[in-house]
This record gives C-alpha cells, sequence and structure tokens, in this order.
C-alpha cells in the first residue's frame, strides 16, 4: 500500500467481512443445533444397536431407564444434580489451565489426593462437625493443588512433559489411597477389632454436607459452593489481567513472553489450580454424594470433568450445562444398571452420548478456521485490487 | 531424428536456437473481481534460465501455480515440448517434468535431510540409496548438506537446498523457483545461481525464476518476462534492459523513492542516494549518548553451541545501526535475547545505563526496548486474538481501572492506533488472524511505537511485504530514529541496511565482525565481514 492510498477502512469492510446482519447469527445456532442433532440420533442408533445385540432389553428400555434415573421426578434431577455437582468442580478448575495452554489429564489423582485429605482432617483431628467439613475440604483443595504442584514443579524446573507427569501422578494417587484404606492407623475401617476390607467408614450424618430439600427434590449443598466457584472464576478470567495474560500465554506463549507474561507463575499457577479444585471436588464428593471410600473411588468422574472441560472449549459458563448433562448420564446410568444391563455396556453407551456431545465443535473448530483463512485472502485479493486502482489512477 | 535423447537436443530439427520448454498462450484467471492472469503469453526454453519478473500480486504466482497444476485457469493453452497438454494437478505436471521450489519450505523439521529428501514417494524406504543421491546430487551441484542432519537444526539457506535436492531427485525438465533468495544471503544467492547455470547449460533444462529483485534478474537470467497487474507488460532479452528500464516496467512509472529502490534491491540507486544524503552527520550521531549497549553477550544453545559470543554493540540516541549478516548467525538469537525470550550465559544488555534483567519474562519491553520481530506469528502477535487486545498484548496499565480490564480503554486505544498506523481492519474486534500480512505487521508497529520506547528492534521488517508496504515500513524506521529512538535493523538485505543505517554492524557465526559508517562502507569490505573475515 502506497503512502496516498485513498481506500480507507470501510471501503474494505464489505469486501473482508460481507454484510453482517442478524441472518448469518440465526444460521450459526441453526447449524450448531442441527449437527448436536444429528450427532446424537447417531450415538443413540449405535448404543441401541448395541444393547439390542448384548442384552434382551430394547432400545426404548434404554432410553425410559436413562430417563426415569436421571430427570423424571425431583429425586431424580437431585440425584443428576448431585453427581454433576464434583464434576462441574473439577471442571472449573481446568478451563483456567486450558486458558493458559496447559494440558493436563491429572485431576483423577488430585481428586482421590483431595478425598485422603479430606477423609484425614475429618476422621482424625477430632473436630466438631462445622470446622471439621471446613477445614476438611480447604485440606482437599491443598492435596489436589501440591499434587498438581509436583507435575508443575517438574515441568518448569525439568521440562517433564505436564500430560505425562500428570498422567503417571494418577496411578501414584491410586496407589497412596489404597495405602491409606489398607491401614487401619490411616483411613480404613476398624468395627470391634475385626478389620475390613480396604474401605474407609461410613461418614457420620452430621459429618456430611447439609442437603437442599424442596418437596421431593433433594440435593447436596455442594451445588451451591460450585456454581459460586463457576461464577468468581469466569468473572476473574474475563475481567481481570490474570485472565488476559493466561488467555495471551495459551494462545500463544512467545509472544506472551516477550510481552511480559511469565509461564511459571501463569502457567505452572493455573496447573496448581486446576489441582485445587480437583481436590476440592474429591473432598465435596466424599461429604456430600458418597460417605465412604473404597478403592476405585470416584471412577471416571474426575475424567468426566476433564471432558466437561474440554467440550465446552474454555467457555466458564458452558460447563455448567455440560456438567449437569454428565451428571445426567451418571444418575440415569445408575438406573441403567439397575434394569440388569451389564456396567460395562452402561459406560460404552455413555462414552458414545459423550463423543456425540464432542463432535459438532470439532466440526465447528476446523470450519471456523477455514472460514478465517478465506477471509484472510480475500483481504489480500482486496489490497491487490485497490493497489491496482492506485496505479490506474497514476 | 537423429539423436537417440531428445531432451537433451540443444536445437530443435530446424537447429533454429533452444528448443521451446514451455508454451503458454491466452491465460485467463479471475478470482471474484479480481483478474489475477489476463491473456498471458509465456515461454520457456531449454538451456536457458527465463526470469518473471512483478510486484506482489502481479500475477507471477497464479501463472506459475497454473503450469504446475495447482489451479486450473479459465482460459488459455498450454503446450510442454511442442504437445499440448491439460495439467489439472500437481503430479500431472510432476509427470511431465515440471517441478518448483516454493518460496515457504515444505520440510519436515523433526526428519533430516534424507528423509525429507524420500518424503511423498511411494516405493519401499532405502536408506542407503537415499543417502548416495543426496550425496550424490549435493556434490554435482555444489549445494553443500549434510543427508543426517536434522532440518530443525539447518539455516534457512540450507533448508532451500534440500528443497532444491528433494526437487532433483526427481529429475524434472523445468524447473521452477519462486523468489528464492528472500532469505539468502548474497553469496548464497550467488551459490543458487551458480547451480542454476550449471543445470541449464549442462544439462539442458529449463529454469524459470520468479522475482521481484532486479539484481537478481539481471545477473541470473537469460530473458525476462515483466507482469503487472496480471498483464504481461515486456519481455526482453536481458543482456539489452537495464535496472531502470526494468523497474520502470513493472512498477509503472519511474523509480524515484529510496524506499522503492530499497525494495525493488536497486542496488545502485539506494547507493547513490545514501551517498548524497544531505542530513547524514557522524560525528554528531556519535557524540550522542548510548541508548542501547550491548556488552560481550554470550548465548549457548543446546550441545554447548555459541549462539552468540562475546557479541558487543551500543546504538546511540536517534541513530539506526543496521546489523548485516548472512542468515542464521546469531541474529534470531540476538532478536530472542532483546525479546527476553533467552538468557545470557556471559555479559549484559543496558538501556539508557541501566542493566536490565535477561530472560525474565518482559524485562527487555519494561527497559523501553520495542522489538518488530522477524516472524511476527511466532512471537510478535496473537492470531486468535482480537486486533484491539494484539494493540495492547502485556501494556495492561494503560487499559486498566483498578485491578480491573478494561475493555472499553482497549477499544479506545485500538481505535486511535488504527487510524493513526492506518491498518485495514474491518474492525477493532476482528481476528488477527484475519488480516493480510502487511496489516498484521502494522499491528506490531503501532503497538511496540505506541509503548514510547527507547530502543526498536526490527528484524527482517520488510521481508514479505510488497513495494508500498516496504516503503511505509523504511519510512516509519527513519520517523522513529528522527524522534530520538535507538534503532536497531537486523537484515540480511544490504540494500536494506545501506540505504536505511548511519553505521553497519556485522555478524557472523554470532560474533560482531566490525562497524564501519555508511559513507566509508562498500560492498566488498561488507561481504568480506559477512565471510568471517574481520575488519
Amino acid at each position: 500500500m502506497t503512502v496516498d492510498e485513498p481506500t480507507t477502512s470501510e471501503d474494505l469492510l464489505p469486501v473482508v467481512m460481507g454484510p453482517k446482519t442478524g441472518d448469518t447469527r440465526a444460521k450459526g445456532i441453526l447449524i450448531n443445533v442441527a449437527l448436536y442433532a444429528i450427532c446424537m440420533l447417531g450415538a443413540v442408533a449405535l448404543a441401541s444397536l448395541l444393547v439390542i445385540l448384548t442384552t434382551d432389553a430394547s432400545p426404548f428400555d434404554v432410553i425410559h431407564a436413562l430417563y426415569l434415573g436421571s430427570l423424571s421426578e425431583p429425586a431424580a434431577i437431585g440425584r443428576t444434580v448431585e453427581q454433576a455437582t464434583p464434576i462441574l468442580i473439577v471442571a472449573t478448575g481446568l478451563v483456567v489451565t486450558s486458558r493458559a495452554g496447559v494440558f493436563s489429564i491429572g485431576p483423577e489423582g488430585q481428586f482421590l489426593i483431595g478425598v485422603v485429605f479430606t477423609g484425614m482432617v475429618i476422621f482424625k483431628l477430632g473436630l466438631p462437625p462445622v470446622p471439621a467439613i471446613v477445614l476438611g475440604l480447604i485440606a482437599g483443595a491443598v492435596g489436589g493443588g501440591l499434587w498438581a504442584g509436583i507435575a508443575a514443579v517438574l515441568r518448569y524446573w525439568r521440562g517433564v512433559d505436564v500430560i505425562i507427569s500428570t498422567l503417571l501422578l494418577n496411578f501414584v494417587a491410586i496407589e497412596v489411597l489404597s495405602f491409606f484404606l489398607n491401614k487401619t492407623w490411616l483411613l480404613q475401617e476398624k468395627v470391634n477389632k475385626q478389620v475390613l476390607p480396604p474401605q474407609s467408614p461410613s461418614l457420620n450424618e452430621s459429618f456430611r454436607l447439609p442437603r437442599i430439600t424442596i418437596g421431593g427434590f433433594t440435593t447436596t449443598s455442594g451445588i451451591i459452593l460450585a456454581l459460586v466457584l463457576v461464577a468468581l472464576m469466569a468473572f476473574l478470567g474475563m475481567r481481570t489481567r490474570w485472565g488476559f495474560r493466561s488467555r495471551m500465554l495459551g494462545l500463544n506463549p512467545n509472544s506472551a513472553q516477550a510481552a511480559g507474561v511469565s509461564k511459571v507463575l501463569v502457567g505452572g499457577g493455573s496447573l496448581v489450580i486446576s489441582g485445587l479444585f480437583a481436590g476440592l471436588a474429591g473432598g465435596v464428593w466424599f461429604t456430600g454424594v458418597n460417605p465412604r471410600v473404597v478403592l476405585g473411588s470416584g471412577g471416571t468422574m474426575p475424567g468426566e470433568g476433564l471432558l466437561t472441560a474440554l467440550i465446552s472449549r474454555r467457555n466458564p459458563i458452558v460447563i455448567v450445562p455440560v456438567a449437569l448433562f454428565f451428571g445426567a448420564l451418571r444418575a440415569g446410568g445408575l438406573r441403567l444398571a439397575a434394569t440388569g444391563v451389564p456396567s460395562n455396556i452402561v459406560q460404552i453407551v455413555q462414552a458414545l452420548v459423550v463423543l456425540a456431545a464432542l463432535l459438532p465443535p470439532a466440526i465447528l473448530h476446523v470450519a471456523e478456521r477455514r472460514k478465517a483463512v478465506k477471509i484472510a485472502q480475500r483481504a489480500a485479493a482486496a489490497e491487490i485490487a485497490s493497489q491496482e486502482k492506485v496505479e490506474v489512477a497514476a | 531424428m537423429s539423436d537417440a535423447n531428445p531432451a537433451i537436443t540443444l536445437t530443435d530439427e530446424a537447429g533454429n536456437g533452444p528448443r521451446v520448454a514451455v508454451k503458454m498462450r491466452g491465460i485467463i484467471k479471475r478470482y471474484a473481481s479480481v483478474i489475477a492472469c489476463d491473456q498471458v503469453d509465456f515461454e520457456v526454453r531449454r538451456g536457458e534460465i527465463q526470469g518473471l519478473l512483478g510486484q506482489n500480486g502481479a500475477g507471477k504466482s497464479t501463472l506459475m501455480k497454473v503450469l504446475t497444476g495447482v489451479i486450473t485457469p479459465d482460459a488459455g493453452s498450454i503446450e510442454i515440448d511442442g504437445q499440448q497438454v491439460v495439467i489439472s494437478s500437481p503430479q500431472e505436471a510432476g509427470a511431465l517434468g515440471i517441478a518448483m521450489v516454493h518460496q515457504h519450505f515444505s520440510v519436515i523439521d523433526a526428519l533430516t535431510v534424507w528423509e525429507n529428501v524420500t518424503l511423498g514417494e511411494r516405493t519401499k524406504l532405502d536408506k542407503s540409496g537415499a543417502v548416495k543421491a543426496v550425496k550424490e546430487i549435493s556434490a554435482r551441484y555444489g549445494l553443500d548438506i549434510d543427508p543426517f542432519a536434522t532440518i530443525g537444526s539447518l539455516t534457512a539457506g540450507q533448508r532451500q537446498r534440500v528443497e532444491i535436492i528433494k526437487c532433483l531427485r526427481r529429475d524434472p525438465s523445468i524447473l521452477i523457483f519462486d523468489e528464492p533468495t528472500s532469505v539468502l544471503t548474497l553469496a548464497e544467492s550467488e551459490e543458487l545461481f551458480t547451480t542454476l547455470r550449471h543445470v541449464v547449460t549442462a544439462e539442458n533444462r529449463a529454469v524459470v525464476l520468479i522475482s521481484h529483485k532486479l539484481d537478481e534478474i539481471l545477473n541470473a537470467t537469460d530473458y525476462v518476462t515483466i507482469m503487472r497487474n496480471g498483464v504481461v507488460v515486456a519481455e526482453a532479452k536481458t543482456s539489452e534492459t537495464d535496472a531502470r528500464g526494468l523497474a520502470r516496467e513493472m512498477v509503472g512509472r519511474d523509480v524515484s523513492l529510496r524506499g522503492e529502490a530499497v525494495a525493488l534491491g536497486l542496488m545502485h540507486a539506494a547507493e547513490q542516494t545514501a551517498v548524497t544524503d544531505a542530513t547524514f552527520d557522524a560525528e554528531e550521531l556519535q557524540a550522542r549518548p548510548i541508548v542501547l549497549d550491548i556488552n560481550n553477550a554470550t548465548v549457548t544453545g543446546r550441545g554447548g553451541v555459541k549462539l552468540l559470543d562475546d557479541f558487543s554493540l551500543e546504538v546511540h540516541r536517534g541513530e539506526i545501526v543496521g546489523l548485516a549478516g548472512v542468515e542464521g548467525n546469531g541474529q534470531a538469537t540476538l532478536e530472542k535475547l532483546l525479546m527476553s525470550l533467552v538468557p545470557l550465559s556471559e555479559g549484559d544488555v543496558q538501556v539508557d545505563g541501566e542493566k536490565v534483567k535477561d530472560g525474565r519474562p518482559g524485562s527487555m519491553g519494561h527497559a523501553g526496548v520495542a522489538v518488530i520481530p522477524e516472524d511476527r506469528h511466532e512471537a510478535g502477535c496473537v492470531l486468535d486474538m482480537t486486533v484491539a487486545e494484539n494493540l495492547v498484548l502485556d501494556d495492561l496499565d494503560r487499559v486498566s481501572k483498578g485491578r480491573l480490564v478494561s475493555k472499553q480503554l482497549i477499544r479506545e486505544n485500538a481505535q486511535k492506533l488504527i487510524k493513526e498506523y492506518e491498518i485495514k481492519t474491518p474492525s477493532p474486534d476482528t481476528p488477527m488472524r484475519s488480516l493480510s500480512g502487511g496489516n498484521q505487521q502494522k499491528v506490531v508497529l503501532a503497538r511496540e511505537l505506541s509503548r514510547n520506547p527507547k530502543v526498536l528492534v526490527a528484524a527482517q521488517p520488510t521481508h514479505g511485504l510488497d513495494v508500498g508496504a516496504v516503503e511505509y515500513m523504511t519510512n516509519q524506521l527513519r520517523a522513529a530514529a528522527e524522534a530520538g529512538v535507538a534503532v536497531l535493523l537486523i537484515s540480511t538485505e544490504l540494500e536494506e541496511i545501506l540505504a536505511l543505517s548511519d553505521r553497519i554492524a556485522v555478524i557472523n557465526e554470532g560474533k560482531l565482525m566490525g562497524v564501519v559508517e555508511r559513507n566509508e562502507a562498500d560492498l566488498e569490505t561488507l561481504g568480506m565481514m559477512m565471510g568471517g573475515q574481520a575488519l
């Protein structure tokens, strides 16, 4: 572009963007809905086929059981919310890490360490109920944060890949929990000097998180805590310098460092924050959802938090409906298992539905990238065209 | 035909000079409202280097994409070796013996040279055969390369050698080079042209050299075709033209501005203006305070390699210092050092006499060092953030209210800078990715200058820009210097350095070879220093 270039940016507007109307937005939403519908139908069809092939149940029975367990009545909805609570807390922390460009698959380990810490504080310190719960949850968060901190230190001190370290730390955490559940002086239950299988004592009613009960609807008060955290993190992420910086770091680490963003503080910090949340989720799960810890506790729940964060694509608000969706699947799955469908089939059905939920964002992401490239190409063409104009004029 | 191998006959049956290898007639290609090629005729003969000259967007690349089957023309015919052909895919072009070395490399960093050379071949992987072939080709054409080296460890010039070897291995009879010297230095370019000359004279291949540099066209080609706005405006025997005539045809008017002369690689014009520049006063500049002071800087890379080796350089207030050198001799490391991306193992960097903590994120920026990096995508901007956000990045103080970032202030800042720097963007909230290269560069420039820096470091600031954008950039650098900023210009284009700098420093293998005043600089001394001989 020459200096005496007469074209202004307004001239380029229609060329670069095309007319911007409400139509295009409505169209976008429509495409979104259609994509989800197609993928979901596909998943349900596959799931039905699988169920027919492996059990006597009909596909309708499957859907009906899922519905009965998760949405049919206030009590079922309460169970859905309850199951969604730890998932939501895990996902809230992971939104922070993925925004900073750090990919952790360690929520499972951090969750279990959170359970251990919370359990030790409540069972061993002998505090009265309220301080025991508060301190227990804080300890759970700290435990998870420390566990994630190991990966952060390894990453920024010795350059160990976060995905690998967090994955391996999950296995270590499983063994740590196993150790605690196999020692009566730690968390193992002991009744009348008789040692039971590796499991913790059941948490006394008064040491559990209070319930919210409205008519037939009953759920854990942990959901309030989770929602407050979601709102808080969304606000911090969108409005603070820390949020801006971590976004910059996630999108281009070199530019971010040149501009003054510390990988160690912001990147490592985000990893520790996700650990705090996963640990807290463990504490909430133990005190609010499942009062007895056994080997394999939590199961795939932290992993579902990970998926929730993935599906929501860093959007801190979208994680609420997505977490509820996973909660519903869990609650419905419990019911489905009760109808005699093998639990591994239940898990496959859940996985298919998850895949169906993951596909549309992936498809849209690719489409968006292509569109951006096209816009850039058109802008370049417009630049050439305007240059020609100038030269003709000259 | 008497000759058993027609591909190496120098003349056609009638003996009328070189055989026509490519004959394109009436090629038309439109993109929406833009005509990229309008009734273009183009010919290439065996045993000759055909130059294709034109500015960015003149239609050169489109024409070559038609020839290589990447795009299909709207109209026109192509003859290869006298046979009418339709080229509808790159594979078909390859089968016809047409091969192209692209401006942007298509090698894979993590693989070795021989692995890259065999990429895309469907036969069984034959390591020893491939290594042998690489060695053979590199010996035959003087393309010195280690077949076992990893691409990631090579310089741009070496990577290009790999591309050329990869291309020659398929034994093409028609070779196309798209702006091959844009990342090479003078010496490397000359080597390349020697190779090209060998390829055409000794092996009777046909070569197309796409370029916008006049010197290159004048020195390396036999015939030249000049395109402007999608049409062929002139064709000539190179020996019968001169730089000024070529430039006139290329831009459509007489070249007068120094900035343009630089962009066109018109060395002589640049030198003339350099000497006659009345404002130049070396003694006065040297009396000014030193702003950027690099002392014995040493940066050690992997395996103990010294990327910067005891490197010292001073830049005064209001001065432009050009750092010349062959690509890959430590310029990138110096740039990273001044962006706080790498720490020093020895030495220090001072700004206004204050030592700057090296390698700590943002420390150089806070001390007043602004950098326009060579690769703006890698470290200059965040493509997935908006233009407005890219105009701020970490300078959050001025767009914050209390501890919170204000969207409104970000927008206001963006509107001001977009207007001031004539950035073409639909809105401040457009993603950076959607802007053209020249405008992305302007965003980086606007952000860095709006911080009122004391030092401005520009690395290859005009690389990949068209003439107008080059002029804009050079004017901005000069204006910054006039406003009292210490400017360090890192460039592999000597013309650019000669045209802009007050003093010229030369770097080789991370060491400073010497510093000369502009009016004392001559190409021979600079060339020797760039080749590693200290002054």
